[in-house]
């Protein structure tokens, strides 16, 4: 009975996640911290709090890529060699020994970055460094660093614009990189980094509005600078303390309405229009579905009726089945007949007869009814079936 | 509109002699009222930090508690020897830093754990020998790369020439603190020099290989020195405000960032207030602000050091002088911890400072003007020259000089006279400039006699020469306006147009240099035109009667001597109370030491545009 119940609700959750029609397959994080230089330790410490945070959530290494273009741990100025603090408590070590920069230093260029959203890597280069992201992966992208009207500073060098972004995103999108994404930004005047997004899916929030500064903070006045930014602070202030666990169910939407202009000092900003479904939709989003690690599984071809297509497998299980129960009808008929035509027979021989099968079968495990065990267990198989095919046909159709 | 130019254009004597000395007042007159202005809220700013990578005042400074201890066991020990160096050598009140004292100080280093060298070094100036020897060590930094660093400088005597026995201590117990901070990105130097004139100049010197051979060179080096900090305690008591020295030689200032980073730690994070241009009372008022305008313009201009700190200006090297003033309740501590927090804000640099302003006028410690601002007013002053000289030259060639009777008329009447006479001559006249530029020309070059004589006389004779100077700028002027208006062998005697060449000729000199001088050293620029304003408008006399002539030239004469090099320098001196020899040997030392290019000026510049204004005047008797 246990195992019926345990069978429903595997079933429910199925008919659920047919019922919710954009169902994605993995989740990459591709999170940015674009100056360098000690005084911007807080840019690096957002993006290390971020991946910090997005670990927790189930996201593995392999599918987060750190731009990191300088080294506070190592910075001889650091007064806690080999560590980075996003608070001035220093409760958590966010360099800890377990992290993995993908791109550092130098090697965080607009161009590395942009080849990176968009896939137009050299074949040498190795897998930590490429986004394996595809058309059922949610993407989060968070970046920080100094920017301004429409463009984001890249290490004093050089500048990514609104424009490259958008451009790359919708890239990304013709290329099937994504399934949905979340675009994160918290640097000066923000909210113009995502104006020109074109590509749909996208989710995009920002720090501070068009001549707005973002401001950090607080400073450790024994790292003897600002840790943090205060939109990236209270934005894991509300992923730390309410976003606990893999399973939460708290949306995107709390996540927004959690801003608190009072205390990040400036306009955060959201663009939803580019969701299909807009803000209604957008807003139901779960933050887990950007920051944690679903594993759902998509079956490909559930129409196909191809050899070796899952149709062909249901038609000749359906068969098998049918032969079984058969051979089952013919095996109790004969032995049914057996036991009459033998019953003046000597009990030696009937034994006899099942001995051998004795020994070939399996032992018994439990006292149950085995035959109603295989009913129900066939029952079972069949309405799975049946339940199966008619939810992936559903899933196909509205997708 | 167009009656007006054509009156102009028919009316020479407007446009060559009227306009020009019309604009040439009006320049100067805007130029000092543009002075003026600049310490109102809307010719000047607030300061405010520019270079992102300094940090003032973020970190916790630590320095306290039991390092106080261990000044006080530096400052015992240092104070038990120098009282034993004071009874044995029977000196006055100061105490000789004598051999003894350095090896105390060079062990106290070692201990600590320092790599230390010394230096002795010798300079000869105006017949008297500065030698010495400087004790310095070397932090390495111990995760940085050794290519940069900070330097610590604290002198036995301070620029007043008193014993800084704690500012040495200070400087000391911070060594021996530093070293156990795992925290510097640069080398950290502590240098202690016996004085503050010399012993900078000669390790700085040194430290760039730029040394003469009096100076030993440097054993130990460590990377490019991004910024220093001279430490002055020469008293006991506790203090309440701080006094931030900027000034460089030259007139070369610190990166204005330094100064802003050290009031902002100072006031912001230590609560320690601070001062600027010995400006103890300054209440923000407008005359207090433009006091203390005026008084860094007269370091500046005067281009000597006014710190230790000073030497480190010509490297390019931003440095201050802190040094406590008054009677509170800050100790030393408060100090050491300023200088620390200071220094991790140094330490905190990517590069060299850059941001800020290296030009500027401070008028309060929160407020100052930059050079955009404040240039106009240098450069309309020497501009007036120019366009006086510009004006000659026209005048020169297009006007006709030589009509003696006409000339000879008085002014209100020539104006109805000279039309008629430049429409008969047609305006174009030959220029004669042999004469005119040999005498331009050679006064220039005299000038670097008294260049030479004032900087390689011994000191005690210093007054002796300016009092003959004064008498030689009496009497050269009209032997030379006498020679020029009677001839001197194969020259004829000058006609009148040469005498107005020459005037321009030495105008556009002084008005170019001026211009030029005025970027590098605005105040002095500012003061040696406004010296020179009025050999914009002497000229020769050409009234008819003699005895009119004479007693106005004689008059002028006696006022423009007033005005001369010499007599300048005697009559500051007479109102500052500072003989003559102090300032003259000053003068050399700077001159053979910290290589000061202020008498360059005075004598190339000055001094021959003078001299060829008193000629000018001069030769109206002959």
């Amino acid at each position: 009975m246990a195992l019926l119940f345990r069978f429903l609700q595997v079933l429910s959750l199925l008919l659920l996640a047919g019922a919710v029609a954009a169902e994605h397959t993995s989740n990459w994080a591709v999170l940015v911290s674009t100056s360098r230089f000690w005084f911007n330790y807080r840019h690096l410490a957002n993006v290390l709090s971020l991946y910090r945070t997005v670990k927790r959530l189930g996201i593995p290494d392999s599918q987060i890529i750190l731009m990191l273009p300088d080294d506070m741990a190592c910075n001889p100025r650091n007064a806690f060699p080999g560590t980075v603090y996003s608070n001035a408590d220093r409760a958590v070590d966010l360099y800890g020994d377990n992290i993995e920069v993908d791109y550092r230093g130098y090697e965080v260029t607009v161009e590395n970055f942009i080849r990176l959203l968009t896939d137009r890597l050299d074949e040498d280069v190795p897998r930590s460094k490429r986004l394996g992201s595809d058309a059922g992966s949610n993407v989060l992208v968070y970046m920080t660093g100094h920017g301004g009207d429409q463009f984001l500073k890249f290490q004093d060098a050089e500048e990514i614009g609104a424009w490259d972004l958008a451009d790359a995103f919708g890239q990304m999108w013709e290329k099937k990189r994504y399934h949905e994404l979340l675009f994160m930004i918290d640097t000066c005047q923000a909210n113009t980094m995502y104006t020109h997004f074109y590509s749909p899916n996208i989710v995009a929030t920002g720090s501070s509005e068009i001549d707005q500064s973002s401001y950090s903070h607080h400073a450790d006045n024994d790292v003897g600078v600002a840790v943090i930014d205060r939109w990236t602070y209270y934005v894991l202030e509300f992923l730390e303390t309410q976003v606990t666990s893999a399973t939460s169910k708290l949306t995107l939407g709390d996540l927004f309405d959690s801003y608190d202009e009072s205390k990040i000092h400036s306009q955060p900003g959201v663009r939803w229009d580019l969701f299909p479904g807009g803000e209604q939709e957008g807003r139901l989003r779960t933050v887990v579905d950007f920051f944690g690690n679903v594993q759902n599984v998509e079956v490909e071809n559930a129409n196909a009726t191809d050899p070796g297509s899952l149709k062909e497998d249901l038609a000749e299980i359906a068969q098998l089945v049918e032969k079984w129960r058969k051979r089952d009808e013919e095996y109790s008929a004969i032995l049914g007949d057996s036991s009459k035509n033998h019953t003046a027979d000597a009990p030696s021989s009937h034994s006899l007869h099942l001995a051998p099968k004795k020994t070939v079968g399996p032992t018994k495990m439990a006292e149950d009814n085995s035959w109603s065990k295989r009913l129900v267990g066939l029952s079972v198989v069949g309405a799975c079936t049946a339940i199966w095919v008619a939810g992936s046909i559903l899933g196909h159709s509205s997708v | 509109m167009s009656a007006a130019i054509r009156n102009l254009r028919n009316n020479p004597k407007l446009l060559f002699v009227r306009l020009p000395n019309f604009l040439s007042f009006l320049c100067i007159v805007v130029g000092v009222v543009w002075l003026l202005l600049l310490p109102l809220n809307d010719y000047s700013r607030k300061t405010y930090i520019s270079e992102n990578a300094l940090l003032p005042g973020q970190v916790h400074a630590y320095f306290s508690g039991s390092e106080q201890n261990v000044f006080r066991g530096y400052k015992q020990e240092l104070d038990g020897l120098l009282n034993e160096g004071r009874e044995r050598g029977g000196q006055k009140d100061d105490a000789e830093v004598t051999s003894t004292v350095s090896g105390k100080v060079q062990s106290i280093f070692l201990a600590v754990g320092l790599k230390i060298a010394t230096q002795k070094y010798e300079y000869t100036s105006a017949g008297i020998t500065h030698q010495g020897e400087n004790v310095y060590a070397i932090i390495h930094a111990p995760r940085g790369d050794a290519t940069e660093a900070i330097v610590l400088v604290a002198p036995w005597k301070t620029a007043d020439d008193e014993l800084n026995l704690n500012g040495v201590t200070l400087a000391l117990t911070l060594a021996r603190y530093f070293k156990r901070w795992s925290l510097w990105s640069k080398d950290i130097i502590f240098l202690i020099t016996p004085d503050s004139k010399s012993g900078t100049q000669a390790w700085i010197d040194a430290y760039h290989d730029m040394h003469p051979e009096s100076v030993q060179p440097l054993p130990l080096k460590s990377g490019a020195l991004q910024g220093a900090l001279v430490i002055e305690y020469p008293f006991d008591h506790h203090f309440n405000t701080l006094h931030i020295v900027y000034d460089g030689v030259n007139g070369q200032l610190p990166n204005l960032d330094l100064f802003n980073t050290a009031v902002s730690i100072a006031g912001g994070q230590m609560g320690i207030g601070s001062n600027l241009q010995e400006m103890w009372e300054h209440k923000d008022s407008y005359e207090h602000r433009l006091q203390t305008i005026f008084r860094g313009m007269t370091k500046q201009g005067l281009g000597y050091a006014t710190g230790a700190h000073s030497s480190f200006m010509p490297y390019h090297i931003d440095a201050i002088t802190l040094q406590p003033k008054g009677h509170g309740w800050e100790d030393e501590m408060a100090l050491g911890r300023t200088i620390e927090s200071i220094c991790r804000s140094l330490n905190n640099l990517l590069e060299h400072l850059h941001q800020s302003f290296f030009f500027y006028l401070l008028m309060q410690s929160n407020r100052f003007v930059s050079i955009g601002t404040y240039l106009p007013s240098a450069m309309l002053i020497a501009g007036n020259f120019t366009i006086m000289a510009i004006a000659l030259w026209l005048r020169t060639g297009y006007y006709l000089e030589n009509k003696p009777k006409a000339a000879a008329q008085p002014k209100d009447k020539k104006k109805s006279v000279e039309p008629t006479a430049q429409a008969k001559g047609n305006g174009v006249e030959e220029r004669h400039l042999a004469l005119p530029l040999t005498l331009v020309v050679g006064l220039h070059l005299l000038g670097l006699v008294p260049l030479w004589m004032f900087n390689t006389l011994f000191h005690q004779y210093f007054t002796m020469a300016t009092y003959i100077f004064v008498v030689v700028d009496i009497v050269l002027p009209l032997l030379l306006a006498a020679l020029l208006s009677n001839g001197l062998g194969p020259f004829a005697p000058i006609i009148p147009q040469q005498y107005l060449l020459i005037k321009s000729f030495s105008l556009l000199l002084l008005g170019l240099s001026l211009s030029t001088l005025a970027t590098l050293n605005f105040s002095l620029s500012f003061m040696i035109g406004l010296l020179c304003a009025p050999l914009c408008f002497i000229t020769r006399l050409r009234t008819s009667s003699a005895p009119l002539r004479c007693s106005v030239s004689g008059l002028g004469l006696v006022l423009l001597n007033l005005l001369s090099p010499p007599t300048v320098l005697l009559g500051v001196c007479w109102y500052t109370g500072v003989s003559v020899e102090t300032v003259l040997t000053q003068a050399a030392f700077g001159w053979d030491v910290w290589g000061m290019w202020t008498q360059v000026v005075v004598w190339c510049v000055w001094w021959p545009a003078w001299l060829i204004g008193c000629v000018l005047l001069g030769s109206s008797m002959f």
